[in-house]
């Protein structure tokens, strides 16, 4: 059955798939620009995490010294992005909407007086909370601002203590004193990064990036071949030629396999010298690349042959395509998602890429990590594939 | 005898409650040109399909050059080609790509296969064509790229399904001079079409109705089968007598022939008699009338018309169930 026939058949199918891709001139340039450009566009977009120029609205009641000196802190913080405000109006209302803003910070009247009588006051915040990312974020940014201003105060409070409030100390007892020394110093962490040292996020990403434009393009591309030999009638011709649905099935996933392979390759060498993204164990990476697009193309494939037309063929892989770009981790990591999604997310190969991927990448796992991953890829290939063959065979009942 | 290019038996397709084929049985023996005669619908297409493997038969048998149609059908698809209803070749390939892309998928050997290309181009007149696409060829082209790509490993076998609906009668002509080349070589030829002329060239035609084969034999036989000759009267104006005859009881089918209009009924010559004696349509004006042998077309109106008596069914019938 392997012999020079089946090869043959084969080599006869994947040269009339060539030469398809070949003509569709339009749909070739699309495939030469559309992976190259995402990356550049995806991985700017998500290079940076922190947030920055949130526009903000800030507003100093208290118009004393210490007011001052918290915002003239806050300014220098790149996180806001300061707009002109005269205050909040009559019933406290702030205005957030019509200004644009996403938090309005409201230093109130009587407050650098609040800390010198020890009754600190709080800083007004009003946030908008409909980004549900963004709120906290502020939140986090301006207590560390005021935990700044607070340090520095405290700092300059010890510098200036009158001598007799350290003879007083003198006289308490050795524990106490410690324990208040130790309150009056800085806590600090000693942490140590131990994969993705530079926090870079984009080496997070990357692998998402590149499966997800890998994935939308394999499984579009390929499957629209079986579903158009369907509509135009050709693959009645075709079937009752002696080609087995094995050597179809094949002879068809192999050229879009060449050129996903290429294109892959492509935008990892351009997150590489671009992103400066390095790029561990070639060899396995190339591997999961390979299994993951395999699978990939007889998901597309199967899709393909399922379908009776181009255009069901086009609509079946959006719906298919949507949850694998949602779910699969390829941009936060699947622990955001409740145990029943994740494990239905397993059934990706998207997941099952950007798993391998990042375990090879980021923390240059050996290969017993990334196994379950290989097969699962593997698997899914085989199965997608052979599904795809029995579909072809009862195209008329 | 020789071995039968094709033999069936009982052979039904029921697509979930409709039945496209119901029950044929039928000889095709080698190098026979065989008509395939029925209206749109009537369950040739599925009959064709069943038969070149693109679809299980539902129950019943066929054989082709020995091999079952279903369970032997990888072997048996190297015996025979097919020529679809449709232009189905690949409209973004040359004419060439067509025919080697073909020549591979029927594993026709590398050293043989270009020159078989060579010498279909030049058979088929597409020689001056071969790199040219497809898709872009005219209508009476793209069906001779068609046989030709269903030609190019030398079947003993060829089915052609309707090859020359649509096409002007120039290539209608070069078509039926090709099927009758390879007739001549051998070659067993199946073929599906309405036009009746065509099926007057066929050395056997089969008459199949609502999936059921009515008739087989030789155009000469089945018109014989018509016993005697048909009834043609020349009235004026032609247009407005055909609802009035057609309205005639004992008359099945009124059908204009060249300003003339054919009957089947009945009984032609008590019909005849009666108008001979009283004429009642005083608005139409009888001009005479003429006895005719029956063509290809009268034959298919009578099995259309169910006008064929059961007498008339082939012998060969029961030596093939």
């Amino acid at each position: 059955m392997m012999g020079r026939n089946f090869w043959g058949a084969i080599a006869t199918i994947t040269y009339k798939e060539f030469l398809h891709v070949w003509r569709d001139r339009r749909v070739l340039l699309a495939i030469l620009i559309v992976p190259p450009f995402f990356t550049l566009v995806f991985g700017h977009a998500f290079e940076e995490t922190a947030l920055r120029d949130v526009p903000a609205l800030l507003y100093d009641a208290d118009k004393t010294g210490d007011s001052q000196r918290l915002v003239d802190l806050l300014r220098s913080n790149g996180t806001f992005l300061w707009k002109d405000w005269s205050g909040p109006g009559k019933n406290g209302q702030t205005g957030l909407l019509k200004a644009g803003a996403k938090a309005a910070i409201i230093i109130p009247a009587g407050w650098g007086k609040g800390l010198h009588d020890g009754d600190p006051k709080p800083i007004q915040v009003v946030l908008d909370g409909t980004d549900t990312d963004t709120a906290p974020a502020i939140q986090g940014v301006l207590q560390g601002v005021l935990g700044e201003f607070q340090m520095k105060s405290r700092d300059n409070m010890i510098d200036t203590l009158p001598d007799e409030v350290f003879e007083m100390g003198e006289k308490l007892p050795e524990s106490v004193r410690h324990e208040f020394g130790s309150a009056m110093t800085p806590w600090t962490m000693e942490s140590k990064i131990l994969y993705n040292p530079g926090l870079r996020f984009i080496d997070f990403l990357m692998p998402g990036i590149i499966g997800l434009i890998l994935q939308l393009l394999t499984v579009t591309l390929i499957a629209s071949t079986i579903a158009r030999e369907r509509e135009v009638g050709t693959l009645s011709q075709l079937l009752v030629t002696p080609l087995r649905q094995s050597e179809i099935v094949i002879g068809k996933v192999v050229p879009y396999l060449v050129i996903s392979l290429f294109l892959i390759a492509g935008t990892i060498l351009l997150s590489h010298f671009h992103f400066a993204v390095k790029f561990r164990q070639p060899l396995v990476l190339a591997l999961i690349c390979f299994l993951f697009l395999l699978c990939s193309l007889g998901l597309g494939l199967l899709i393909s042959a399922f379908s009776k037309t181009q255009t069901q063929a086009i609509q079946f892989s959006v719906f298919v395509l949507l949850p694998v770009l949602l779910l699969s981790g390829a941009f936060t990591s699947l622990e955001h998602f409740p145990d029943t999604v994740r494990m239905f997310s397993q059934f990706f190969p998207l997941t099952h890429f950007c798993n391998a991927f990042r375990l090879v990448n980021m923390y240059n796992a050996g290969i017993s990590f990334i196994a379950v991953d290989l097969v699962c890829l593997a698997a899914g290939a085989a199965l997608t594939c052979g599904a795809a063959a029995v579909l072809l065979r009862s195209a008329d009942d | 005898m020789s071995e039968p290019a094709i033999w069936l038996n009982g052979l039904v397709k029921r697509f979930h409650s409709a039945t496209a084929v119901d029950g044929i049985s039928m000889i095709v023996r080698s190098g026979e040109i065989f008509g395939f005669l029925g209206a749109n619908g009537a369950g040739k297409t599925t009959t064709i399909r069943m038969l070149c493997g693109l679809t299980r038969p539902t129950a019943g048998t066929g054989l082709i050059h020995g091999l079952d149609i279903w369970r032997d059908r990888f072997r048996a698809r190297s015996t025979y080609g097919y020529v679809p209803q449709h232009f189905s070749l690949y409209s973004d390939l040359t004419v060439y790509e067509n025919l080697r892309f073909f020549g591979g998928a029927y594993r026709v050997r590398k050293g043989k296969l270009r020159h078989r290309i060579d010498r279909l181009l030049s058979e088929f007149d597409l020689s001056p064509q071969k790199d040219i696409l497809a898709g872009s060829l005219s209508g009476g082209f793209k069906q001779l790229l068609s046989i030709a790509c269903a030609l190019i490993h030398r079947p003993s076998l060829v089915f052609l399904d309707e090859p020359t609906a649509g096409l002007d009668p120039v290539h209608r002509q070069y078509i039926w001079d090709l099927l009758y080349e390879l007739s001549e070589e051998g070659t067993t030829i199946f073929v599906t079409t309405h036009y009746m002329d065509e099926a007057e060239r066929c050395t056997d035609v089969g008459f199949i109705q609502g999936g059921r084969l009515l008739a087989k034999g030789s155009p000469m036989d089945l018109k014989n089968r018509l016993r005697g000759k048909l009834l043609e009267v020349h009235v004026e104006p032609v247009m407005e007598a055909i609802p009035v005859l057609r309205a005639v009881p004992d008359v099945y089918g009124v059908e204009l022939r060249s300003g003339r209009l054919r009957l089947q009924a009945r009984d032609p010559e008590m019909l005849l008699k009666g108008w001979e004696k009283h004429w009642p349509y005083p608005h139409l004006c009888w001009m005479g009338h003429e006895w005719v042998d029956p063509d290809m077309e009268d034959v298919f109106m009578a099995y259309s018309l169910g006008t064929y008596e059961a007498d008339s069914v082939p012998e060969e019938l029961e030596t093939a169930s």
